[in-house]
């Protein structure tokens, strides 16, 4: 018989399995100890990956938009007949809604409110990935240090919070939205001004829900009050609209409310979104040298 | 082997790049079939456990580097399984199209109930009833349903390799 001239090098699994093991332990510490000198290796994977991904993902968007062609065009018929109805409403309303607003600019003005988030500057962007899991809240956004962002810059889309900004590549940052179920946001009722933190929470999203907590217990506060984001945030800007509440409750212990809210953004469906370059500390450390200079 | 190795590669970041840029377009019922665990398992079924464990690692890695925050989390989860699906190599059939299945939804299974525990319970976040009904059941539904396809093509590629070097 004739044997293989080749000589086959075996090791025996086991071994090969404890050695990997040890390696992703050891990363695992490492990069828990030292995440700063982790973040260029990173950034080195995003920078590839990232190009491929705006690609790839521009076959799926287009695979996507030619199905939904089809199973959507009933839909859009009714939805257009609906829509024409709503516009006409809407151009009343539209009508009123300009005169109104001389008046709100005169008001504005009495208050000097004029500095809404409104004039924050802003870089649009395109979401190009999404977390493999699902599980999370996390997305990855085209646009990166190149376009000035930085870490901990709010995102925006339309009229609502997002999320903030939690890495930054050369061409790419993650965004953590609010909905997730890491996220926490300090916010605040437009109109009380009570305070309160907005948690993300897995459960409640199906529902269309996050949840509200540590309101305080005195705090005047009823269905679809706007909320926004407070300004004892240090992290995310004042007045930036969150969602409403409802199903305002007094929490377990007693010693605060705690309620549901619905996020102004649509978060399945989020594919652009703006994120405002300019960081909180910013303005705080103004504020700060302003104090001291007094 | 070389040849192995370089495809090993090219489908890992193809699957990377599928689920999480073209699948959540696809989405059923908010989840998205995890690709990188049929590659994983797929491996280790045909070529076995040293294989399939190193596939495992190298992808869990490509996803740590690209979304956690901390390395090496789904490095582990995908090694351990990758290194447990290989221990059936020993009964690999090239026409058998049953248990490959069996063995990702086991696998899906496994390692999601791990994502659970170290992400969840960990935290103290003990629903673990609406965890299973809410994400892990459809998620290793459509996994399953979706290795279908590609196991079978994986399977392709790995006799027609098998062919061509005149490997046994």
């Amino acid at each position: 018989m004739r044997r293989r001239v080749k000589k086959k090098i075996s090791i025996n699994p086991k071994y090969v399995f404890g050695a990997c093991i040890i390696i992703c332990a050891a990363l695992l510490v490492l990069s828990y100890k030292y995440e700063e000198q982790f973040a260029p290796v990173k950034n080195a994977v995003g920078n590839i990956i990232t190009p491929m991904q705006r690609g790839i993902g521009s076959v799926g968007d287009y695979i996507s938009s030619k199905f939904k062609i089809f199973s959507d065009i009933d839909e859009l018929i009714v939805e257009n007949e609906k829509l024409k109805e709503e516009l006409e409403e809407v151009k009343n309303i539209n009508q009123m809604l300009t005169q109104e607003k001389y008046e709100l600019n005169w008001y504005r003005d009495l208050y000097e409110l004029d500095r809404q988030y409104i004039d924050y500057e802003k870089v649009a962007a395109k979401v190009i990935s999404r977390e493999p899991n699902g599980y999370c809240n996390v997305f990855i956004i085209d646009k990166g240090s190149d376009d000035g962002i930085k870490k901990d810059m709010n995102v925006l889309s339309g009229n609502g919070l997002v999320g903030i900004i939690t890495e930054v590549g050369k061409n790419w940052s993650k965004v953590r939205a609010i909905i997730d179920d890491f996220s926490s946001v300090s916010g605040m009722f437009l109109k009380t001004s009570d305070t309160c933190i907005v948690n993300g929470n897995l459960e409640l999203l199906d529902d269309g829900y996050i949840s509200v907590e540590m309101i305080s217990k005195n705090a005047e506060i009823y269905d679809n009050y706007e909320v926004v984001t407070s300004y004892i945030s240090d992290k995310y800007l004042p007045g930036i609209l969150i969602g409403y509440v409802s199903n305002i409750r007094p929490d377990s212990s007693n010693m605060s409310k705690e309620a549901y809210l619905t996020p102004v953004v649509d978060f399945e469906h989020i594919e652009a979104v703006l994120v405002i370059t300019e960081l909180r500390e910013e303005l705080v450390d103004l504020n700060e040298e302003l104090n001291s200079d007094n | 082997m070389i040849i192995r190795f370089i495809l090993v590669i090219i489908e890992i970041l193809l699957f990377y790049l599928l689920q999480t840029s073209v699948f959540p377009y696809f989405a059923l019922a908010g989840v998205v079939p995890d690709l990188l665990m049929i590659l994983t398992v797929s491996v280790a079924f045909t070529r076995g456990r040293i294989q399939g464990m190193l596939t495992g690692l190298a992808a869990g890695l490509l996803m740590d580097f690209c979304f956690s925050s901390i390395v090496g989390f789904y490095g582990i989860l995908y090694l351990v399984t990758g290194y447990l699906a290989g221990f059936s190599h020993k009964i690999y059939d090239r026409n058998d199209y049953t248990l490959p299945l069996i063995l990702v939804g086991v696998s899906e299974l496994i390692y999601n109930l791990l994502y659970f525990v170290v992400f969840y319970m960990l935290q103290g976040r003990l629903n673990f009833g609406y965890y299973m009904y809410r994400f892990t059941v459809p998620r290793v539904i459509y996994t399953v349903l979706l290795s279908i396809i590609i196991y079978k093509l994986l399977n392709m590629q790995n006799v027609a390799i098998m062919k061509l070097c005149d490997e046994d």
